[in-house]
Parts: C-alpha cells; sequence; structure tokens
C-alpha cells in the first residue's frame, strides 16, 4: 500500500538517521567479506540501493545493522553469481563462515572502532601520518611512501608493523575497560 | 583453542597482504585454510579487517576536516566514497534527500585538533641554581611558554613540564626548543625526562636522534655541536630513530639499554654503567607549586534538591547546590551511584547552581568532574555540563560553557567542547559511550581584553584540545554579563540573561573547582584518588 506523505516524510527521516548513523559499520561488513576497498563501496552503493527500496520492510525496533547487513549479504552473493570471482575473494563456504562470525562482533568492532581513534593518537605523528595516508581516499602504499620520505619497501614494511601495533592496542584497551 | 603466537603472526601477515592487494595464491590458500577451519582465526581476520575499515573511515575524515580548513565554504564533501553517493543523484526523491545527508556526514572520533602557533604549551614548574644565558631567554619562576620558544640554560636545573604532561628536568649548560605540548628539541646539553603514560607518544630530537617515548623515563645527552647523542632508559621503553647515518631504522632501546648516536653512525655508550649510577642520584628542585583552594561538590549525600559544598585551603564564598526545575517526587531519581559514591543525574530537564562569586573573577581555574553520557544523547542534551559567565572583557557576554560538541562542521559529535567568549576547544574522545569519563578543563583568561585566552582540556587525565579561535563571523560582546555571573551552573545552557532551553542529559559526579591552572600529573592524581594533592605532598612526588 502506498504510505500517505506525512507517513512518507517520517519514514524518510528515519532511515537517513539510521543510515547515518551505521553506515560506517554496513562498509565495515562488507569490507571483511570482499577486502578491496573500491569493490566494498561499490557494494555498499548498491546495498544502499536495495535499503532505501526496502525501508519499508524494516521493523521498528530490530536491529537495523544486522537487517543491513543481510541485505549487503546478498549483494554480495548477487555478485559473486553474476561477475564468478570478481570483487569476491573467497569461495561460498568461507564466505558464509565468516559473515556468520562477523555477525557476532558487531558490538565488539563498534568498541573497537572507538578504541582505535585513542591508539591512534597514541602513535608517532609521523607513523600516525603515514597509516592515515594510506588509508586516505585515492591514496595507497606508494602515495603514503612518497610522502613520507620512505621506500616503497620501507612504507609496507612499516604499515604492517603499525597495523600489528594498532591491533594490539586495541585489544589491550579493550580489555583494560573489561577489567575494570 | 586459542591461536599460537606464531599462528597470529602469520594471520597477521596473511591480513596485511590481504589489505595491500599482494596476496599470493599460496597465501590465499593458506588464508583460506585458516578460514574454514578455526573460528578463532575468522575473529582475528574479522577484528584485523574490521580494523582497515574503520582506518578508511577515519582518515577520510581527516582529509574531510583538511578540506574545511582550507576551503570552509564548500560545503559538500567530494573525496572518498562519500563522493560515490554522487552516483545515487539520479534515485526517486527519498534517495536524493538522504544523498544530501549522508555527504554531510557526522565525524567520527577523530584526532585532535591542530593547535594555533602562537600558543603557550608548557610552564616552567622548578628549579635549582638555575642561570639563564642571557635575559632575552630567562624564564620567570612558574611561568608559561610559547611553542617555539628557545631556552638557554647556562648552569643548574630547570623544570619543564608540557601540558601533555610530560615533564623534563634540564642541566645547565643546555639549550633546549619547545616544539609542542608534545614535541621538544635538544639542541645541546643534557636532560632526563620523565614520562606518565597519559603522555605517551612524547618525543625528543635533535640532529643525531629522534626519541619517542613508549611510557618511560630516560636521559640524553647532546654535544656542543650536535654531531652526537646518547640515550640512555632509565626504565620503561623508548623508539629512537637516528636521524643520521647509512642504518636509520628505528632502535627500541629498553630499561638499563643505552645508545650514542653520532652522524657517523650507532654505536654503544662505553660509560654507560657510570653514568647509570650518576643518573640514580636525585636532584632536589625548588618547585613553584602554589597552594590550591577549591570547592568541591562530591554529589554524595543530599538534603532534598541541596547537595552540599565543602571547601579546601582559603575557602570561596560558595555556596551549596540547590536543583531546579524538578518535582519533589523526582528527587530521588537525581541522585544515582556514580563514579564515587553517589551521582547527580541530569535528566533533560532539571539543572543545578550555586553561588560562586569567584568564579566570574578574571583569575585562573580549573574545573574538573566524572561525566556519563548516554549513547542515544541528543544533541539538544549537549548544553551545558558546566556553565558560568566571566566579569571579563575577553568573555564580553559569552558565558563559558563546558559540553559536548554538536557541530559537525567544527568538529566530531560529542567529544568534548568548551566554548567560551572569542574561541572554541575541541576534544577528540566521543563521550557520548554510556562510560564515566574523567574530564578537566583549564581557563586561564588573559590580563586584559588583548592578551591570550588560554583553555586547555584533559579527558581520563589525557590532554586533548585547546582553544582556538572563532571562526570568522563569530562576534564578541561588549556588554558585560550581569545576570548569570557570580553563579555556577550545572545541567544547562545560559543566555545573556538568563538560563536557556536547552538541557545537558547524563550523570555527573565529583565536581572540584580550584582556584589556579593544575599542573597535568596535579589532574592525572584528581583522577585516581578524587583528591588534590596537598603542596607539601605535591613538593615530595616531585622528588623522585
Amino acid at each position: 500500500m502506498k504510505q500517505e506523505p506525512q507517513d512518507e516524510t517520517e519514514s524518510r527521516k528515519r532511515l537517513m538517521t539510521l543510515m547515518t548513523r551505521h553506515q560506517r559499520q554496513i562498509f565495515g561488513y562488507i569490507y571483511t567479506l570482499v577486502p578491496n576497498r573500491y569493490d566494498a563501496e561499490d557494494l555498499l552503493q548498491e546495498t544502499s540501493l536495495v535499503i532505501c527500496e526496502k525501508f519499508d520492510e524494516f521493523e521498528e525496533g530490530t536491529d537495523f545493522v544486522a537487517w543491513a547487513c543481510q541485505i549487503a549479504y546478498w549483494r554480495i552473493r548477487y555478485s559473486r553469481q553474476k561477475f564468478a570471482r570478481s570483487k569476491v575473494v573467497f569461495n561460498q563456504e568461507i564466505l558464509d563462515a565468516v559473515a556468520r562470525t562477523a555477525s557476532t562482533m558487531t558490538s565488539e568492532l563498534d568498541s573497537r572502532h572507538e578504541a582505535l581513534g585513542n591508539c591512534l593518537q597514541k602513535l608517532h605523528p609521523r607513523d600516525r601520518e603515514l597509516v592515515l595516508t594510506r588509508y586516505e581516499p585515492g591514496s595507497g602504499v606508494e602515495e603514503a611512501a612518497r610522502r613520507s620520505g620512505r621506500t616503497l619497501q620501507t612504507a609496507y614494511k612499516a604499515l604492517a608493523r603499525l597495523r600489528k601495533l594498532l591491533l594490539d592496542c586495541v585489544s589491550n584497551q579493550l580489555a583494560g575497560r573489561g577489567a575494570t | 583453542m586459542n591461536l599460537a603466537d606464531k599462528e597470529i603472526l602469520e594471520l597477521n601477515e596473511l591480513c596485511h597482504v590481504l589489505v595491500e592487494g599482494t596476496l599470493s595464491d599460496a597465501q590465499t590458500s593458506r588464508l583460506a585454510h585458516w578460514l574454514a577451519t578455526s573460528e578463532e582465526a575468522r575473529q582475528f581476520y574479522v577484528r584485523a579487517m574490521g580494523l582497515s575499515a574503520s582506518l578508511f573511515s577515519y582518515a577520510s575524515e581527516m582529509q574531510t576536516e583538511e578540506s574545511d580548513t582550507t576551503a570552509p565554504a564548500a560545503k559538500i564533501v567530494d573525496v572518498g566514497w562519500w563522493a560515490r553517493w554522487a552516483k545515487l543523484g539520479a534515485l526517486a526523491a527519498a534517495a536524493s534527500l538522504a544523498l544530501v545527508l549522508w555527504l554531510e556526514w557526522p565525524k567520527q572520533p577523530t584526532l585532535p585538533v591542530p593547535a594555533p602557533t602562537d600558543e603557550l604549551v608548557a610552564q616552567l614548574t622548578g628549579a635549582k641554581a638555575c642561570q639563564w644565558v642571557d635575559n632575552g631567554s630567562s624564564v620567570q619562576p612558574g611561568g608559561r611558554l610559547h611553542k617555539g620558544q628557545k631556552l638557554e640554560l647556562a648552569k643548574g636545573f630547570a623544570e619543564i613540564t608540557f601540558d601533555s604532561g610530560a615533564q623534563i628536568v634540564l642541566e645547565g649548560p643546555a639549550s633546549l626548543d619547545v616544539k609542542s605540548a608534545w614535541a621538544a628539541t635538544l639542541n645541546r646539553g643534557t636532560l632526563k625526562a620523565s614520562i606518565p603514560p597519559e603522555a605517551m607518544g612524547f618525543s625528543i630530537s635533535n640532529p643525531t636522534v629522534e626519541v619517542v617515548d613508549l611510557g618511560t623515563e630516560f636521559t640524553m645527552f647532546a654535544d656542543a655541536i650536535g654531531s652526537a647523542t646518547e640515550v640512555l632508559v632509565l626504565k620503561g621503553e623508548v623508539e629512537a630513530q637516528p636521524n643520521a647515518g647509512a642504518d636509520q631504522q628505528p632502535i627500541v632501546l629498553r630499561e638499563r639499554e643505552s645508545r650514542r648516536f653520532a652522524t657517523s653512525g650507532v654505536s654503544i655508550v662505553h660509560d654507560s654503567e657510570e653514568k647509570f649510577a650518576q643518573l640514580a642520584q636525585s636532584v632536589l628542585l625548588d618547585h613553584f607549586i602554589p597552594p590550591t583552594d577549591y570547592m568541591h561538590w562530591s554529589f554524595n549525600e543530599a538534603d532534598g534538591d541541596i547537595f552540599k559544598a565543602d571547601a579546601s585551603g582559603t575557602p570561596f564564598a560558595a555556596a551549596d547546590l540547590k536543583l531546579e526545575n524538578v518535582l519533589s517526587s523526582a528527587l530521588a531519581g537525581a541522585h544515582s551511584a556514580g563514579r564515587w559514591g553517589h551521582a547527580l543525574q541530569f535528566d533533560g530537564h532539571l539543572f543545578a547552581k550555586a553561588a560562586f562569586p569567584d568564579i566570574s573573577g578574571n583569575t585562573p581555574h580549573t574545573v574538573v568532574f566524572w561525566v556519563k553520557v548516554p549513547k542515544d544523547a541528543n544533541l539538544s542534551n549537549a548544553y551545558a555540563m558546566v556553565a558560568w559567565s566571566m566579569n571579563s572583557k575577553n568573555f564580553g557576554s559569552h558565558p563559558i560553557h563546558i559540553g559536548w560538541n554538536r557541530n559537525p562542521n567544527e568538529g566530531t559529535v560529542g567529544v568534548l567542547r568548551t566554548d567560551y567568549g572569542g574561541g572554541f576547544a575541541l576534544g577528540s574522545t566521543p563521550l557520548r559511550d554510556g562510560r564515566w569519563h574523567h574530564v578537566s578543563v583549564i581557563l586561564i583568561p588573559g590580563e586584559d581584553a588583548k592578551s591570550f585566552v588560554e583553555v586547555k582540556q584533559y579527558v581520563d587525565g589525557r590532554f586533548e584540545g585547546e582553544g582556538n579561535p572563532s571562526p570568522p563571523g563569530s562576534e564578541i560582546f561588549s556588554k558585560l554579563s550581569g545576570a548569570t555571573s557570580g553563579t555556577v551552573w550545572l545541567g544547562c545552557r545560559l543566555g545573556i540573561n538568563s538560563v536557556r532551553q536547552e538541557r545537558f542529559r547524563g550523570e555527573m559526579d565529583e565536581l572540584f573547582i580550584a582556584d589556579r591552572a593544575l599542573e597535568p600529573w596535579e589532574i592525572v592524581q584528581l583522577m585516581k584518588d578524587n583528591q588534590l594533592p596537598q603542596s607539601e605532598l605535591a613538593a615530595a612526588k616531585k622528588q623522585n
């Protein structure tokens, strides 16, 4: 049944609020299953279109991120069927297993995202700049190496070390919170 | 079964090459095996990939902020995946409307705001037989130090406390440049650095080496011509990056380890044992710690709608705190379990006030409290945790508000924000997480209308955010505030003459207002012990 204009406006507002709040989490879920930034962004875009189309099916009060990730999951499967291995590294069995694990970790990943902000601050400014340059839109290891005056090989190694450092820092922060 | 260290290292490497797009066929098979057979491996993988996804978000936000700074008129963000939303332009009305808002995304937790160039970033907090090279480089006891200031010590000892909490004792003859709250350059001479955990990442550099603290105490000896520097680690560890020589790989030095960094390369320190023995002897410094007067509301005991104040030192003329806009039936709900004992709970309607004439005087203050902001707090609940007005032309009729940022155009939504006449300061830790955070705001008003106003923020003991000038267009009124001055207000936003409609929602505990700028380590002590160290105790602590 077609929505009344007033209801439609409210529904749009609600959708905007939810997408504004949760886009990062949905992207994170997609990127975990499709570990290529640009493919993941394309899939996020496609997923968002489906979310817009199907939003009247979303039940108020239920978990929006879980609902949106379900839509993302089916877009990823569809992408796999349509483009063979394009956009998806893993086979169906692994994709499903990782998707199941990821769906149980959304709350932890939110906490990890917040903790990462603190951990980034603890990095030496030179290291922080290297990491953030690497992850800037349109950038990569080459650009990060160029801007920091490092060789490609040194930047590559430094990034591996810094990712591990950040991963451990985040885990330590969360472990510390749990203990208090 | 937990993953062994070796397995974690392998998974870490596999995730790294996957993120960088250099995964070989053999590595693809290996990763597939792990993900198909081990739940722990899948969890590690999800965390590692989640880290990269978060870094995309942080990096994108940083670039967005830079873009905003350089081109304030360009409201539409045209970078990163945000820009890809532009492809949605052909969508139906609902989706198009969504597009506009998604482009103006609220900023996620991000990094500290760059500081203005003329800021004050450190202080001379102690000395012994201290003589400066000339009048131009002399520093008065307790004097604040500018970013970029050069200190030329002829003889004696000078203790410098940076706003980050890092502390350096410089031994003359020595020359040091104060670069920021987080960095210094030792041109020549000897220094001993003590870095608390809150200042981890503080660095000291010179032409031969850059030493980044990883939570420690260390000493540096730099020769007069800047050709060699010795680094000795007394506690913890540092990362030392040689700035000269053929091999410039960083070296991690741990407790009782030392190295000599010269233009010719890195070598051992021959007389390190002798030097460590010398360093073990402590130097008694004269400290410039003035006595502290403060008011404290613990919120532990309520008498109806009144919360008692207690004072230390020469008592302020401050009164007990009275709740406003609350029904008697709701009083019990306003008194909840706190970080220490009980807390005052703001429901989005009630506020509180206490007569406090000194707060509006043109003198430094430090406001310290614990706060818990619910995850679902609305933008209308951002103002204010604490507010007051100043009888100073520096602030005009703009009250001072300590709250959380609700303006995504100016910074991350939800971080600590202090507004004052002429500027605002932003933190970087998101406060809207339903957890207790320790908040300290130091306000040092200038002596006259032309003086620079200092505002320093600390969250959970860590320095984050100082005052920045207001964006163009903001106006400082010349009319002084009257109706709201001489009172400290909690949980509400102040207008020029009265309380406005906006109310803070959340909990507050252990509010201290001190009559001077507390040092970073005093803030940490207050956070840990819920009491301010007494002057004599403070002096003793600093002799260690």
